[in-house]
């Protein structure tokens, strides 16, 4: 750079001045042309002050030096524009925009394509971020761990804990620095609208040690109150506290009417916990549990929860191994009830996921396959557009463009589409998750809340990344093969790279029919399970669910009573064909399931292990006739077995199948405790098995006891209407009012609805999976058509010629369509292939079908090739309309 | 390329033998902000070539080497057909050389 002469020469200021504004203005300037640009202008800066030093220096002189300078900034910023304008990339761009303008078709089309790839990819991985990658709102909420009992014999796991097992592991266990057993509970809260129920959960001594919350109002239980006739206090979930109590702080400490006692608010949580336990909706309020004395005798009936938090340094594994041990040597101690349980520890996050937990691996790889099917379509697309380029591409490397620097033009544009398509995106995804939220499986957390922010579009701008790439680089090599120069002396004839767009398109159907495949066997799992028949009849049956434990319903006696009589009274309105009660209502979310191992008199004990483990159930009124469940043989029960008289039991069929098999069950007598009272009694009937938690889950062995002779106030009023009936949900509500003004309803719904709500899930894997399935189908037909399409308008002067030498329309066709159907044949021969190594990962999701399902497997093939054929058809029906005059005169 | 009207001051200019920028301002008159993207331009257009001045002069004024532009026979010829178009900038070369430094050689 050009130093100052001789600084001690004294330069006017105007001179300074005007130095340091070329000096400041070069940084505008392009890097290349800067130094040479500096030293022009001072240099006419100097020569002018040279030039006037000679004459005495006025003041006018000097603004003049300063003005000029001033015009350094203009001449920088024109040379600044002239770079950037000649830069690559800017080129690039504008080019890609003219050419984009120039082609709207194909460019809609690949925007459109990139918007539902990059779409679906990005709510995919917002939703697995939300539910695997995201923090709990928990401090160190990793470190929470549930545990349930799984059974050995029936493989069935994530199941609730029976209270004997809870109190051991809570007291024997080491790994944990807290854990704590949680028990369904329920209060009545009458301070509302109507008679309610309010969810609640009674958590014994380290429940909050093991959340490790701040409360948001007041303190956690202390340990003082985890003890009898000092437990009446509760700590409120902020929902709840919200909606019922307006969200007043000053709450904690006062009293609520819980029920028929006061109970003194301690605490209030803070927002957003949400810990699915005891299954159903979120439990709103907490109680402090002292473990009964009768309580670690119960060991077969699980309805309890556990829910730990390992201490520092112990490791899943290791709690995973001391629960094991620990299971063990609980069999060993009590091998009739304990020979085939174990404990099964599942971190917090894991059981909050529920089934998607499975599912988010399967729904990232179809969004995966559909990005990838989305850029084999994008990378057809350019390709044909470059074929039309061709001359384009060849003069410019003609003209000296290397091949890198023909790719790098290449790939910008496909950068610019996949850009706008991932934007374009990102309101797919939002629709996505609204869909997602809408379909909600019911036993998935967070599902509602799934954000669309930073993170996603982060993920989304990667994807967008990834897929011009992976779209954008077969184009860019494929079009810049030195070899495409050809094109100059080539004209329009001979179709150019039929071979790596015919590729893209094997992948296209071979992934589109990986995805088709999986939807297929998801339908038909799903059509099956609709045909299980569940043992009952769905239609035209509400159920309503009551705990009537309180006061007003101390006594038995009282109790059967109430029962009785609401019967009576819904019976009476119009259009009601049966009316009943059942303790374990089917399918209902809150059931006591209630298991005893069962002895029949006159035969030796069942060995441990051998599971003779029997539901028992309790029922009354028409029940079985509401619920459509036949009776095989014997007697139903009827209202002359009541208290004094002598006990009876019906079996469901499944129960005799196990325990009486190749013998008549009726007359049998049995003795087995029912909430801790011993009974014996005859089995007088035998009725159809029901389903009792899911279609997908075999009946269970099931033992009913009348209403009467086991008075239980936890049950579920059953009725069946007619066709027509003009009888409401509410009408029956007020026919148990009518009984018992204050007592509120746990649950109601039609048996529709509680069957359904199992669906849920399936729908929802079926949903998703089908419309990644359908858009990869689209998408790999769309492919097939547009490389046909363009085959043919290549080979339009073969066709002209052929058909001049004769051939008929019917042979332009098979030529075409031959063509088409062999691209589609070995995508379907790799699809398959894949399919059947692949479907292996859905078996937990299927039912009724093998994941190589022969039906579904031939369907799909069979429907991808007519689809196929569909899409080599209309570009094969153009070919024939090729005039051969003017198809050989456009040479 | 664009002929505008100060182009064709600045091209006469040139053709008038002011060589260096703040000649052609002095010249013409025109603002340097208006003067250097012209030339800029024409240089780029091949009808300007630019050298830098021999050394040996500058070293003698004590000052650093200016940079000198001159007409191209493709900017001779521009020039032509600008000065068809516009009459009026024969009038420069008076002004010019009411200008013209006093150093000039």
């Amino acid at each position: 750079m050009n130093k100052p002469l001789d600084s001690a020469r004294g330069r006017p200021l105007s001179l300074r001045v005007a130095r340091r504004i070329v000096a400041l203005t070069s940084v505008v300037v392009p890097r290349a042309e800067r130094a040479e640009w500096r030293r022009e202008w001072e240099a006419e800066l100097e020569h002018r002050w040279a030039m006037t030093r000679r004459r005495p220096t006025d003041w006018r002189s000097g603004m003049d030096l300063i003005r000029r300078a001033s015009g350094a900034f203009p001449d920088a910023a024109w040379l600044r524009r002239q770079f950037t304008a000649d830069a690559d990339l800017v080129h690039d761009l504008r080019h890609t925009v003219r050419l984009a303008l120039k082609t709207p078709g194909p460019t809609a089309i690949a925007l459109l394509v990139f918007a539902v790839g990059i779409g679906a990819t990005t709510a995919i991985a917002s939703l697995a971020d939300t539910l695997l990658v995201r923090p709990l709102p928990l401090s160190d909420a990793d470190r929470i761990v549930t545990i349930w009992e799984r059974n050995t014999a029936t493989g069935i796991g994530h199941a609730d804990v029976a209270p004997g097992n809870a109190i051991d592991w809570v007291g024997r266990s080491r790994s944990f620095q807290a854990i704590a057993a949680v028990e369904p509970w329920s209060v009545d809260y009458t301070g509302g609208d109507e008679p309610e129920v309010l969810r609640a959960g009674r958590v014994s001594e380290r429940f909050f040690d093991v959340l490790g919350v701040r409360m948001f109002h007041g303190r956690a239980f202390l340990p003082q109150e985890y003890v009898r006739g000092n437990d009446r206090v509760v700590i409120l979930g902020h929902g709840v506290w919200e909606t019922r109590f307006g969200g007043d702080p000053a709450l904690v400490g006062r009293a609520i009417q819980l029920g028929d006692e006061p109970y003194t608010v301690v605490g209030i949580l803070p927002p957003d916990i949400e810990l699915r336990l005891l299954g159903g909706p979120e439990r709103v309020l907490w109680l402090p549990k002292y473990f009964e004395e009768y309580e670690p005798k119960i060991r077969t009936s699980g309805y309890w929860n556990v829910i730990a938090r390992l201490s520092p340094g112990v490791t899943l594994e290791q709690a995973r191994a001391e629960m094991d041990g620990l299971s063990r040597q609980l069999a060993t101690e009590l091998p009739r009830s304990n020979t085939n349980t174990v404990a099964e520890v599942i971190t917090l996050r894991d059981h909050l996921a529920g089934s998607l937990h499975a599912l988010v691996p399967l729904l990232a790889g179809a969004a995966v396959f559909l990005l990838i099917v989305a850029c084999a379509n994008v990378a057809n697309i350019l390709i044909a557009r470059g074929a039309l380029r061709g001359r384009e591409l060849a003069v410019r490397q003609a003209l000296g463009a290397g091949r890198g620097r023909v790719v790098r033009q290449l790939l910008t544009e496909t950068l610019l589409l996949a850009a706008i398509g991932g934007g374009l995106g990102l309101f797919v995804a939002r629709w996505a998750l609204d869909l997602i939220a809408r379909l909600r499986p019911v036993d998935v957390a967070r599902v509602d809340s799934i954000p669309l922010d930073v993170r996603s579009a982060l993920m989304a701008f990667g994807l967008t990344i990834a897929a011009s790439v992976v779209a954008g680089l077969a184009p860019a090599l494929q079009l810049s093969r030195p070899a495409a120069a050809t094109a100059l002396h080539e004209g329009q004839s001979g179709g150019p790279r039929r071979g790596v767009r015919g590729a893209l398109v094997v992948v296209e159907v071979a992934l589109a029919l990986l995805l088709v495949v999986g939807a297929g066997l998801l339908l038909r799992s799903f059509a099956l399970i609709q045909k299980v028949d569940p043992g009952f009849q769905r239609d035209h049956v509400r159920a309503l669910q009551v705990f009537a434990y309180d006061r007003r319903n101390e006594k038995p006696e009282g109790r059967a009573l109430f029962v009785q009589r609401v019967l009576e009274n819904m019976r009476s309105l119009p259009g009601i064909s049966a009316a009943g009660v059942v303790s374990a209502m089917p399918f209902i979310e809150a059931n006591m399931n209630i298991q005893a191992i069962v002895e029949i008199v006159g035969r030796p004990p069942a060995p441990p292990g051998d599971d003779s483990r029997i539901f028992l159930n309790v029922a009354a009124g028409d029940y079985f006739q509401a619920m459509g469940i036949s009776l095989l043989r014997g007697r139903l029960l009827n209202e002359r077995d009541i208290a004094g008289s002598p006990a009876v039991v019906l079996i469901s069929r499944t129960a005799a199948r196990t325990h009486w098999p190749g013998a008549d069950p009726i007359g049998s007598r049995l003795k087995f405790r029912y909430h801790g009272r011993p009974f014996e009694a005859e089995v007088v009937g035998i009725v159809g098995d029901a389903r009792h938690d899911a279609l997908d889950q075999p009946a269970r062995a099931e033992l009913y006891l009348p209403h009467a002779q086991a008075p239980t106030g936890a049950v579920t009023f059953v009725v069946r209407s007619r066709e027509g009936s003009p009888v409401t949900m509410m009408d029956l509500k007020k026919q148990i009012w009518a009984q018992d003004p204050l007592e509120p309803l746990y649950r109601t719904a039609t048996l529709d609805e509680l069957v359904d709500r199992t669906l849920v899930g399936r729908r929802f894997s079926l949903v998703l999976l089908a419309g990644f399935a359908a858009a990869a189908l689209l998408l790999a037909s769309a492919g097939l058509y547009g490389v046909l399409s363009s085959s043919t308008s290549h080979r339009t002067r073969e066709f002209g010629v052929r058909i001049a030498l004769g051939a008929g329309r019917r042979e332009i066709v098979g030529l075409v369509i031959r063509e088409g159907l062999l691209l589609a044949a070995i995508g379907l021969v790799i699809g398959l292939g894949g399919a059947v190594w692949l479907t292996k990962f859905l078996r937990s999701l299927l039912f009724g079908v093998t994941p190589t399902d022969p039906v579904t497997f031939s369907a799909v093939a069979a429907g991808i090739l007519v689809i196929a054929l569909v899409s080599c058809y209309l570009p094969a029906r153009r070919a024939v309309k090729v005039d051969p005059l003017i198809a050989l005169r456009a040479e | 390329m664009n002929l505008t009207y100060p182009t064709t001051l600045v091209l006469q200019a040139l053709a008038n033998g002011f060589h260096y920028g703040f000649d052609v301002i002095d010249a013409t008159a025109l603002p340097s902000g208006t003067v250097y993207p012209i030339l800029r331009r024409l240089e780029r257009e091949a009808l300007v070539r630019a050298r830098w001045e021999k050394p040996e002069i500058a070293r003698r004024e004590q000052r650093p080497p200016r940079r000198y532009y001159e007409l191209t026979a493709a900017g001779e010829a521009l020039l032509e057909t600008a000065l068809a178009r516009y009459r009026a900038p024969q009038a420069i070369a008076a002004r010019g050389r009411r200008l013209r430094p006093a150093r000039s050689s």
